[in-house]
């Protein structure tokens, strides 16, 4: 029960911490020189043209006007419609999010199989050649930049070897699912279509793996660090002595006790995915919402910009309660009441 | 045991026994070794769609389509949506590209026009359905025109210029339609609007039938269609891609190409990849360096055409130095065109100086200016400044090749002793300032909204419609009223010579450097037939007469 009250008090902090979020990049977006309007009308729209659409946006009013009417909007669970595509935020973010989702996760799977595996091993192998080859290759994947590797593993897997799909969610010749969730993965095992499945799957997996190898370098190395940190401690010695098995020395007493370090850092990377990520969206042609966000920010489009600000907090402030409450599974001495 | 606990020990040896690491690791080698010897055995599967990527009657397209907001054709006004619209619905009268001088008859036959040019009567050619089978008849035409001013969206002012009030356009029975305007206007420049897609005739019982309180259908008619063109949009995926069918009942006869996929790619070198392999037939969106680098691939086609877009410096005549004629003559003197174009542009510009693209009516190719540092240093002296002055140049940040362009321009400039202050500004700010006339120099481009001379004439020469010329103050009547004169001829010859002497007129008075108009390249696959560019950024762009000639895979 104590878990349900905890959950409920952080929703709530979790709204004033949204609030407040919206309110500080709300006035900064109207502060900031620029005009929405002009700027997606271009340089060449009659003067009458650029202040009707700027009346049917509601910018003409005063900022104080405004930013009550976004207010009431938000809490009708609204945010305002987009200059740029001149659809209701809100609708765009609906078909942008599951795209990122869905790379996102593909990413943080690949991330979570090549990181703490890495981090582990390094860690038991400290200075040895393993150690160093490990942190060699976690250093190329946070200094590579994703750009270039895109375009290089483009190359060679679909370019020359043939073997993975080019950019996309799905070959131009596979008719898409029916949209249930917008996860073209999940909608099209709901529907049966295991082509499209297949196809879906070899799509996310060159994205996937640029994204992934970049964030596991992260994990990797606070995996390392946090085993270093328990293999120093007194019971991983009582337990070796005991005679245990270095298997069960290492699932019981090493790794259980080092995740608490390493489910934060996922938690983090996890967030930062699902903001969605402009290079790899836009060298794979990725309908997500790193690029919505990028084209919101050129265009000044002011309710695009705090709607998608508003959406990234949710997501961030989600992601951390849930990181809270595995903490309290992994380690029971954490109580929340 | 003992040799296992050695193993967690950092430096010591594998013992005899395998550690749990290594176990965990050898079982994800094996994990990736699978699913990688999967896809390799699944490889078969995309080297196939490479061939069905060639298949004749689909046409694939890569480029970026973010920018599309609406698929209507009283909503569209963005580079993709319309050149979509443009296969969707029919207008009235078409251009043919490349030859943008002159309108083709579509949905109507014929026009005439009364005397005082203010009353226009066009026939309906008979036998046109739409793609739902339904007749298309003036009243449709007539509901259309008039859908377009009622809802009043960003395009509307196209027609509105010229038409007053939705009751101005009658159908006079099933096959005459007539529209009332408000003043006399040449008959070419009407027209030319009467060609863009705006005046796209709509389905009204389709769009009526999906309409959600007074919008005519707007919000359904966004990803979908009700037209007579020769295709149908069968999906639009934003951010992801467009798909077209063939029109069934298309009155031309059905087009070769059943379907048209259009494709977000917004990088080009990934387009450039999906060219080379062959899954994309066409390619919109290279680099000048890309270009060049596949201009001699074998299988490849380059396409290069002038647009209707001109770059220019913009000089505020405000200014107290910009005021004087000769220190704006000077500057004009001191840039280095050709530089810009071979350097900067790699080749991939028109060299123009009037302020009328090519290929229009009233183009004029004269090209006084060039780089003369002496005689730009000598008007400098005249003007009162032999030691130059300090100025401010504004331009798009993080643009290219605005960016080095406005580099160039700062060296060029200093050479005759004016020392200019680079002003890089977000697209968003720029505008505001340039329409608040607020910048000193200022490095813009101007795209013709449809292919008449008047739409530049207004912008760069007449003030009083606060565009261009009104942004950097220069308040000239002669040339305002030469182009307002222009805009009322319905002699086509005299219009032209009123053109030649307000683009000469401009070129020697005006506050612009005109530097270049741009350039646009297309590369496709050979085996891409009837593929004819259109200088208007895609606007009449027709793409139901490209056919594919098979090939046999080498």
């Amino acid at each position: 029960m104590s878990l349900y009250s905890y959950i409920l008090r952080r929703s709530l902090y979790m709204m004033i911490v949204v609030l407040g979020i919206a309110t500080i990049v709300f006035f900064i977006t109207r502060i900031l020189p620029g005009d929405p309007v002009g700027a997606i009308l271009g340089p060449q729209a009659p003067p009458d043209v650029v202040d009707k659409v700027r009346r049917e946006y509601g910018f003409d009013k005063p900022i104080y006007v405004q930013y009550i009417d976004f207010i009431i909007n938000l809490f009708k669970g609204e945010l305002g419609k987009s200059v740029s595509t001149n659809r209701p935020v809100i609708e765009d973010i609906k078909e942008r999010f599951p795209a990122t989702f869905e790379l996102a996760t593909a990413s943080l799977i690949v991330a979570i199989i090549i990181g703490i595996p890495m981090g582990i091993i390094s860690a038991l192998r400290k200075d040895g050649a393993l150690d160093h080859l490990i942190r060699l290759i976690s250093l190329f994947g946070v200094s590579m930049p994703v750009f270039w590797l895109g375009l290089i593993l483009l190359l060679i897997f679909y370019f020359r070897l043939g073997i993975l799909p080019g950019p996309g969610r799905l070959d131009p010749y596979i008719p898409s699912p029916p949209r249930i969730t917008g996860l073209v993965t999940l909608d099209s095992l709901l529907t049966g279509n295991f082509d499209a499945f297949k196809n879906a799957i070899a799509h996310l997996i060159l994205p996937a793996t640029v994204l992934g190898y970049f964030s596991s370098a992260y994990i990797a190395r606070v995996t390392r660090a946090s085993v270093l940190e328990v293999l120093r401690q007194e019971h991983v010695k009582f337990a070796r002595s005991k005679g245990l098995s270095s298997g069960a020395i290492l699932t019981r007493h090493i790794i259980k006790p080092a995740l608490i370090p390493i489910i934060t850092v996922l938690g983090l990377v996890y967030g930062g995915l699902l903001e969605g990520a402009v290079l790899t969206e836009t060298i794979f042609g990725w309908p997500g919402l790193g690029s919505y966000l990028t084209r919101a920010m050129i265009y000044m489009d002011y309710n695009a910009i705090v709607g998608g600000v508003v959406i990234i907090a949710i997501i961030y402030s989600v992601i951390n309660l849930i990181v809270d409450i595995l903490y309290s599974y992994i380690d029971p001495r954490i109580k929340y009441g | 045991m003992k040799e296992s606990g050695d193993n967690m020990g950092a430096s010591s040896k594998p013992g005899s026994r395998l550690g749990l690491p290594w176990i965990i690791s050898i079982i994800l080698l094996i994990l990736l070794v699978a699913s990688w010897s999967y896809f390799l055995i699944y490889a078969r599967q995309p080297q196939q769609q490479i061939q069905l990527a060639t298949r004749p009657d689909t046409l694939v397209i890569a480029m970026d389509i973010s920018d599309a907001v609406s698929m209507d054709p009283a909503v569209a006004y963005e580079f993709t949506s319309v050149m979509v619209v443009n296969q969707l619905y029919d207008k009235l009268v078409d251009f043919e590209p490349p030859d943008l001088t002159r309108v083709v008859p579509e949905v109507a036959e014929s026009w005439s026009y009364s005397p005082d040019g203010t009353l226009w009567t066009f026939k309906i050619r008979q036998g046109i359905k739409f793609a739902n089978g339904d007749p298309l008849t003036a009243k449709d035409v007539e509901y259309s025109l008039r859908r377009v001013l009622i809802l009043s969206k960003t395009a509307a002012w196209l027609l509105q210029q010229f038409i007053a009030k939705p009751e101005d356009i009658v159908a006079t029975d099933n096959y005459t339609l007539t529209i009332k305007l408000k003043e006399k206007v040449a008959p070419d420049l009407f027209l030319s609007v009467l060609a863009f897609t705006t005046s796209g005739i709509v389905n009204p019982r389709e769009a009526e039938a999906h309409a959600s309180g007074n919008d005519m259908g707007s919000g359904w008619l966004t990803d979908h269609s009700a037209g007579s063109g020769p295709y149908i949009l069968e999906k639009w995926d934003r951010n992801s891609e467009i798909v077209l069918r063939a029109n069934p009942n298309y009155w031309r006869g059905p087009p070769s190409i059943k379907t048209i996929i259009i494709k977000h790619v917004p990088e080009p070198a990934t387009q450039m990849l999906l060219l080379q392999k062959g899954d994309v037939d066409i390619a919109f969106g290279l680099t000048i360096d890309q270009i060049q680098q596949l201009k001699n691939v074998k299988g490849i086609r380059i396409l290069e055409y002038p647009v209707l877009q001109l770059a220019y410096i913009g000089m505020n005549v405000n200014n107290t130095y910009l005021s004087n004629e000769k220190v704006r003559t000077a500057i004009k003197y001191a840039i280095d065109y050709d530089g810009i174009i071979r350097d900067i542009l790699k080749g991939g510009a028109m060299k123009v100086q009037t302020i009328i693209p090519y290929p229009l009516l009233g183009f004029n190719p004269a090209t006084p200016y060039y780089r003369d540092v002496n005689k730009a240093k000598q008007l400098l002296a005249e003007a009162g400044y032999p030691n130059g002055f300090d100025i401010e140049l504004a331009y798009p940040a993080g643009a290219h090749p605005q960016e080095e362009i406005a580099q160039k321009i700062q060296r060029d400039l200093a050479e005759v002793g004016i020392r200019v202050t680079l002003r890089p500004m977000a697209a968003a700010e720029m505008y505001q300032k340039y329409r608040q006339q607020s910048l000193q120099l200022v490095l813009a481009g101007w795209g013709s909204d449809y292919p008449d001379p008047d739409n530049n004439a207004k912008a760069f020469g007449d003030y009083r419609i606060k565009q261009l010329a009104w942004r950097n103050m220069w308040y000239d009547d002669k040339v305002a009223d030469l182009v307002e004169k222009a805009y009322k001829e319905l002699d086509r010859s005299t219009r032209e010579a009123l053109y030649k002497q307000i683009t000469d007129y401009i070129l020697e008075h005006g506050p612009y450097a005109v530097l270049y108009q741009v350039v646009q390249y297309v590369a496709m696959r050979t085996w891409v037939e009837n593929f004819v560019p259109d200088p208007s950024f895609g606007t009449y762009l027709d793409l139901s007469k490209v056919y594919k000639e098979p090939v046999l895979k080498e």
